[in-house]
């Protein structure tokens, strides 16, 4: 059952919610053992918060729009005496005294939280291999990986552990493992989610966003994660439509979406370009029209401005994890020794490597050369996108340039991991909303995923185009056997 | 052009804001006294996930002093990161304001009128303030230390940080700078401005000028916790500068520490750790942007300055500029003069009583006027009294005892001292200037054998019956039965 659906039978009484928690509790210990998509489970804390939805519906009380639907959570996400590792030894047994703010609209909205997931440490790296504790495997080959940083939360979605789950995506954290565990996922506008209790990656390019197996969930989700928040000084103010309401139309009459010229000499593998002429085909059918539109500075420059300005915020954002206040501590000599030694033991190599690119490029005599250009470069990336607009009301782009690559793969090559987000992170650094979906699987069974881009607060049309294309080719299949 | 060995003092002054809660969270800025690591939240705390959001009482009290300082309002200014480690910056950086700030340019007076100079303000900043550590060591400091407390209770606090030109000559001039400044702070009700607390807070560069007048070699001061200290300090600093380019030596680009009880700048031992900031835009904070609107609606929300004030006492109450300084120092004493004047209080006596009797009292009980129980209206109805006469000035002050002690009027205070009639007159009084003539027979001899040319004796005996009477004789009816009596 999908989110929607779960809802309406528990509204209906007809399924209580803590039968729909103990079913997706079921499913997680039947598969996450071969999976490990969690890091924490919440599984007593979900019944009893399974058994207050019941409660309500027994009481005539408006259980909310959420009402009993199981979700997981990325587990750089805060919640209330509960652990928040951020994926790493930094934050073994860190728990946080209060709820992210996306935890809160959940849970008010009536979701169950089943537990926290699986993710590269602090969101940084697109295989979840980078985790302090263990791999996740991707669903559809448990050789391979199941994209990163979120890769717990599109897994788990993958597997049925949940018909929702959340993510964040800086880069192409959500989007990437989408498109690698073949579900739904969305990184909205950025400012449209709060990022109040979200353990921070790179500020001004970190967004919460959903994963499902139905654009209808997704929709949903969106509305209940999308609510202003006076404690991100970031959040939009701006009022809020019903994501439901775009969906359920007809056609895509109308509608213009843009391809990009630059990415058609791209090397992309050959499923993935299948795919995009595939969907092509399938909004074309639908009514849309198709248009070129150019990137030429995306392309030239996104991979490098995000490698600057994403390191430079990180290796500000995790200085505070000096062993003075919480998480690890290590024993030391002096107060330099401290701080050595804790960031040592407590930081795994790619966060170091980005807190190493990151102070260099703000350093004084570097900055100039480094982090101002590549403000500016953003800045231009950002009007290149919005001139693209002008022509078209959403971009249909790759969402990696490669299927799910095998563990181990890419591990001792740091470049060709950045590379898998060449398509998903000049998004972030436009701010866009951008939605990967599941466009078929290839022959030897992995999933391919596309996404679309849309302008600043385009989610509605994303939405709309992603339900066109789910009724040609129905809803993304549940791994493992699942439903 | 500067001459050769001239002293060049520029200051740095925090100013902590009493805005009631934090630049960037809710908690109080009221954190004197409270048990440590009890005033603060997850944001302050700079837990994992919180973000920041401004305070914007903390703007309004920042525009608001800069308007008053004269300074050029920025209406789209943003904050940056200021990063490095310490245990007691929680984020590993503090947000502060860099390249854009709140406000730019501005002056401040100094001096009195004839030789008043206008120091020019470079800019004024919004930034946190951070907790505080509690070294172990016996000399206080982190590196012998075997253990060190921290306290985030202050972290956070809002600060304005205020920027002089290097315009100051003088360690009086500097401190002439920074009490005008408090004073500053205090009429906008911005802060405290109270040094001992840490509530301001001024570091000094100074250098001396080389042979040809060219800026010297800059040395920063810091850890001058009271006006005195700041301007102890300078002159030592200066001193020693001197003494030093005396034998020859070159001046030591430094932070060095005012040392209280020793009087001497100590240099930070060791080499001097050349920091990088690594400042950038906080991408948390979106850019301040302010609306002219607002910036006029706190430009009319100013009180009447300072400076103006003291000068508008001496032209319309025709005070001393000392008189007008002492009364303008803290704005609360000037309302409560202003107030006495406007129950009709001559100008003069109420500045007179104000700067000895109630700022006595003030001092003595350790309050603030704010605190003081006699309200204006009281006081003002004793100053009446000994305006007309009716009270002399020695009863007048054992009356304002009284009227202090228990918030009574002048009438009540009357009453209490323990004369009901009120008066001591006829019979009564020639009885009481009698007893007085008698003790003092010397006296009444040497007034009799003309020895009292200035008539000064005559008032001394004068003066003994009022006082015998408790001020409740008329002076004139005792001078009278004075003359009736030794001029027979
Ligand atoms: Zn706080």
């Amino acid at each position: 059952m999908n989110a929607v659906e779960i809802v309406k039978a528990v509204k209906d009484a007809r399924i209580p919610a803590t039968e729909i928690t103990g079913k997706a509790i079921e499913r997680i210990r039947q598969v996450d053992s071969e999976v490990r998509a969690l890091l924490t489970p919440l599984f007593e804390r979900a019944l009893e918060k399974a058994a207050e939805i019941d409660r309500k519906i027994e009481h005539n009380q408006d259980p909310g729009p959420l009402a009993g639907v199981p979700v997981v959570v990325k587990d750089n996400l805060c919640m209330r005496g509960l652990k928040t590792t951020c994926g790493s030894r930094m934050l073994e047994n860190w728990c946080p005294p209060y709820d992210a703010s996306v935890i809160r609209f959940l849970e008010e909205a009536g979701a169950v939280v089943l537990g926290k997931t699986n993710m590269d440490e602090f969101a940084m790296g697109s295989s979840t291999e980078n985790s302090a504790f263990f791999p996740t495997a991707n669903p559809w080959d448990r050789e391979r990986v199941p994209g990163g940083s979120s890769g717990g939360s599109a897994a788990a979605v993958a597997c049925g552990y949940a018909p929702l789950a959340l993510g964040s995506d800086t880069g192409g954290s959500i989007r990437q493992p989408a498109a690698f565990c073949g579900v739904y996922g969305l990184k909205p506008t950025y400012g449209l989610v709060s990022r109040f209790g979200l353990v921070a990656f790179a500020s001004s390019l970190d967004q919460v966003g959903p994963f499902s197996r139905s654009v209808e969930d997704l929709a949903l989700a969106l509305n209940v994660l999308s609510r202003p928040d006076p404690a991100d000084a970031t959040s939009s103010r701006r009022k809020r439509p019903d994501y439901t309401a775009c969906l359920g139309k007809d056609d895509l009459k109308g509608l213009k979406v843009g391809v990009v010229t630059e990415f058609e000499n791209y090397p992309v593998q050959p499923e993935i370009r299948e795919a995009l002429a595939k969907i092509e085909a399938i909004l074309r059918g639908a009514g849309a029209e198709f248009v070129p539109v150019s990137l030429p500075a995306t392309i030239e420059a996104g991979l490098p401005c995000y490698y600057i300005l994403a390191p430079a915020e990180a290796s500000s954002n995790l200085a505070r994890y000096d062993g003075v206040r919480y998480g690890i501590s290590a024993k030391a000599e002096n107060l330099m020794d401290l701080y050595m030694k804790t960031r040592g033991l407590g930081f795994g190599p790619e966060v170091k490597r980005r807190i190493l690119t990151g102070t260099y490029v703000l350093s004084s005599g570097y900055y100039d050369a480094y982090y101002l250009v590549a403000q500016k470069a953003r800045i231009r990336i950002s009007r290149e996108f919005r001139e693209a607009f002008l022509h078209a009301d959403l971009l249909l782009m790759p969402t990696t340039p490669t299927l799910p690559f095998r563990k181990g793969e890419h591990q001792d090559d740091p470049i060709q991991m950045y590379l898998s987000d060449v398509f998903t992170l000049p998004v972030n650094l436009a701010g866009l909303p951008g939605l990967s979906l599941n466009a078929g699987y290839s022959s030897s069974g992995l999933p391919v995923g596309v996404q679309f881009v849309g302008p600043k607060w385009g989610e509605e049309t994303l939405l709309a185009a992603a339900e066109a294309v789910e009724r040609v080719l129905g809803k993304p299949a549940c791994a493992l056997g699942g439903d | 052009m500067r001459k050769p060995n001239t002293p060049v003092i520029g200051l740095e002054i925090h100013v902590q804001m009493k805005t009631g809660s934090k630049l960037f969270c809710a908690c109080s800025t009221d954190y004197i006294g409270a048990v440590p690591n009890t005033n603060v939240c997850p944001v302050c705390l700079g837990l994992p996930g919180t973000l920041p959001v401004v305070n914007r009482k903390a703007v309004e009290y920042a525009v608001r002093t800069g308007l008053a300082l004269g300074s050029r309002i920025g209406l789209s200014t943003r904050f940056h990161r200021k990063n490095y480690f310490y245990p007691d910056l929680p984020k590993a950086y503090q947000i502060s304001q860099y390249d854009v700030p709140l406000a730019v340019g501005g002056h401040l007076p100094i001096g009195e009128e004839q030789d008043r100079k206008w120091i020019r303000i470079t800019r004024l900043h919004l930034e946190e303030d951070a907790g505080k550590l509690v070294h172990s060591a016996r000399d206080g400091r982190l590196g012998n230390s075997e253990y060190s407390l921290v306290d985030y209770n202050r972290g956070g606090v809002p600060l304005m940080e205020i920027v002089s030109e290097p315009e100051l000559a003088t360690p009086s001039e500097a401190r002439d700078f920074v009490s005008r400044l408090r004073q500053l702070v205090r009429f906008l009700g911005v802060s405290d401005g109270d040094m001992e607390k840490g509530s301001l807070r001024v570091d000094a560069n100074i250098s001396l000028t080389g042979p040809d007048g060219e800026l010297g070699t800059k040395v920063e001061v810091k850890n001058m916790n009271s006006l005195r200290a700041l301007e102890r300090a300078l002159e030592y600093e200066i001193a020693r500068q001197q003494e030093c380019l005396g034998r020859g030596e070159r001046i030591l680009q430094e932070t060095r520490h005012w040392d209280d009880g020793k009087g001497v700048t100590c240099g930070t031992r060791g080499k001097e750790e050349a920091h990088d900031y690594r400042y950038f835009p906080d991408p948390d904070l979106p850019p301040l942007v302010l609306s002219r609107d607002f910036v006029e609606e706190q430009r009319r929300l100013l009180p009447e300055l300072p400076w103006d004030l003291k000068e508008r006492f001496v032209r319309e109450h025709r005070l001393s500029i000392e008189d007008a300084s002492v009364l303008t120092e803290l704005p609360g004493i000037a309302k409560y003069y202003e107030k006495c004047i406007r129950e009709g209080a001559n100008p003069l006596r109420a500045a007179n009583w104000i700067r000895t009797e109630v700022m006595r009292v003030l001092n003595e009980k350790r309050i603030s006027i704010e605190a003081f129980a006699l309200s204006p209206e009281k006081f003002c109805g004793l100053l009446a009294r000994i305006e007309t006469g009716a009270v002399s000035t020695t009863l007048a002050k054992e009356l304002f005892e009284k009227m202090v002690d228990e918030n009574l009027s002048v009438d009540e205070a009357l009453k209490k001292a323990g004369s009901p009639s009120g008066k001591v007159t006829g019979d009564d009084l020639r009885k009481m200037v009698n007893l007085v003539l008698e003790r003092e027979r010397l006296t009444v001899e040497e007034i009799q054998t003309g020895k009292d040319a200035k008539g000064k004796k005559r008032s001394f005996l004068c003066g003994l019956v009022m006082r015998e009477s408790k001020g409740q004789a008329d002076p004139g009816e005792v001078r009278k039965i004075l003359a009736e009596i030794l001029d027979r």
